[in-house]
């Protein structure tokens, strides 16, 4: 963890954990940094960063590093650490949280194939009011190839063709390869509250 | 003949399409016929919830609406993250009556009362406890050491409500099979994550997670793994292999819906329940026990 973490200043502090606080819905400064959550989380190992980590920094009012860590692109949303909390603070509303400010200013995603993924799901559901798995993962692999060969990651990209190729085959001999589109009729009630939700 | 509502999910209309035809197959062999809702959405899943809090909400409302339209008192949803999703919608709408009447404006079927929303072990446990089922079993899982596989979302909410089962020891796929015959093992990961979409976006992550799993389920002798819900099923599924090979796990584990189990005990046909679609094998012990 950056040194920053030693750093505090009321006034970055006070925004920062009002912020997240409301959006969340999160108790934040209920928190006293018993670590149960730490113990539970399944990605903690890899994110360096834990739940307990991640309230910290909000309360230090280290907006850089809260919105910028592994833990808050990672995290599972596998609700262990707000199952185990004490003070009942669910963690997974918060890294929720950081990645919506994390977009909303515009910032780059530390792990863009994981928001890409997550947008390409939404876009696949807005336009047919259903999951097409395929559809959804055409427009996720398309991003994420068009970024990476712009990074010369050719070989992340044609790695990944053949692990995704791999899947599909091995889907399509089980018979498990849906290729018909399900839309729904009411397409327009779904898209409405597609249109509501931007305004809010 | 029951009638419940029924909210299949995307995932039960297309790869896990083989859940869909079992769930009906079983509760009709139980006397309940699942009455799908007309015309549902997505229900967003954990990707609006991580987008956009007012959709993650909305998506599932919509569907409680269409599920209130029916006049039924209850609905099945068998996958565990449109289970979670749909539940949440309804719980924060009961407490929000303002959003509820922003997004009821936008409905052609409003959400009002409160249609029970179970899981399709709701429904079965107090049918093994009260011995139907095993009444109507035609064979016994003898043999049968199945690791039960609850994965994330049955038992862990996002908000603070009363969950049906132990939360971090649950016992409902261990009740229905035990009356069945079958000998659940005990072990530490039924609860633990497998990644979920980490799989296509984080493979590295989920495929660590889902090595975790695999290995306890084989320690503590299980000769299959079961789930009720389609993304645990497929993710377990799907990349055991692969998982397999890059942590030398050297056995297999079928990975059964407990649907097939329950059918098998039922005397129903396995390739029309299409047992045969798994990716590991889970035809050859069904036939290794005499339950084809
Ligand atoms: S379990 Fe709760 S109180 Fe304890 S450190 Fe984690 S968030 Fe804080
Ligand atoms: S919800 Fe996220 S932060 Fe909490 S334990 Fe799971 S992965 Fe870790
Ligand atoms: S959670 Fe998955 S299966 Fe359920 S409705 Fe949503 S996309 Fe579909
Ligand atoms: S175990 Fe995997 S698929 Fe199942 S609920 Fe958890 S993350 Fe989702």
């Amino acid at each position: 963890m950056s040194s920053s973490v030693l750093k505090y200043e009321t006034a970055a502090s006070t925004s920062l954990l009002a912020e997240v606080t409301r959006r969340s819905g999160q108790n934040l400064q209920a928190c006293y940094q018993c670590r149960r959550c730490a113990a539970g989380c399944p990605v903690g190992e890899e994110t360096g960063v834990t739940p307990d980590r991640l309230i910290r920094l909000i309360v230090l009012g280290d907006r850089e590093e809260a919105v910028n860590n592994l833990l808050v692109w990672k995290c599972v949303a596998c609700y262990t650490c707000g199952t185990r909390c004490p003070n009942n603070i669910q963690t997974a509303r918060i890294t929720e949280t950081l990645k919506q400010m994390s977009k909303e200013a515009h910032a780059k995603p530390l792990t863009p194939r994981i928001a890409d993924f997550h947008s390409a799901f939404m876009t696949s559901t807005r336009h047919l009011g259903r999951f097409n798995e395929i559809e959804a993962l055409a427009i996720y692999e398309t991003k994420t190839a068009i970024k990476e060969l712009s990074q010369g990651k050719v070989k992340a990209v044609i790695d990944e063709m053949i692990g995704q190729a791999r899947l599909a085959l091995d889907m399509m001999k089980k018979k498990r390869l849906h290729l018909g589109v399900d839309r729904i009729k009411a397409r327009s009630e779904v898209q409405a509250l597609y249109e509501k939700a931007k305004g809010r | 003949m029951t009638q419940l509502a029924y909210y299949p999910g995307c995932s039960l209309h297309s790869s896990s399409e083989l859940y869909d035809v079992q769930c009906k197959m079983v509760f009709n062999n139980l006397g309940i016929e699942l009455k799908e809702i007309e015309d549902w959405n997505c229900c967003g899943a954990t990707a609006a919830a991580k987008t956009n809090d007012f959709l993650a909400v909305a998506l599932p409302a919509r569907n409680l609406g269409l599920a209130t339209a029916t006049g039924l008192s209850e609905i099945v949803i068998p996958c565990s993250s449109c289970y979670s999703r749909t539940l949440v919608s309804q719980k924060t709408l009961a407490k929000d009556p303002g959003l509820r009447d922003s997004i009821n404006a936008e409905l052609s079927q409003k959400i009002k009362g409160d249609i029970k929303v179970s899981s399709i072990l709701e429904i079965l446990v107090p049918k093994a406890r009260s011995g139907e089922l095993a009444a109507k079993a035609v064979k016994k899982l003898d043999g049968l050491k199945p690791a039960c596989y609850y994965g994330c979302l049955l038992t862990r909410f996002p908000i603070d409500m009363d969950v049906p089962d132990n939360v971090e020891n649950p016992q409902g796929m261990e009740t229905v099979l035990k009356a069945l015959g079958a000998a659940p093992v005990d072990w530490s990961y039924k609860t633990d994550c497998c990644g979920a979409s980490a799989s296509v976006n984080d493979a590295d992550q989920s495929q660590l997670l889902m090595s975790r799993i695999f290995t306890d389920a084989v320690a503590r002798g299980a000769n299959c793994l079961v789930a009720t819900c389609p993304l645990c099923q497929f993710n377990v599924d799907a990349y055991q292999a692969e998982v397999g090979k890059k942590f030398g796990i050297e056995k297999q584990l079928p990975v059964y819906f407990i649907t097939e189990l329950i059918g098998a005990s039922m005397g129903l046909d396995p390739v029309e329940m299409q047992v045969d679609r798994h990716f590991v094998d889970a035809m050859g012990l069904l036939k290794e026990l005499n339950l084809l």
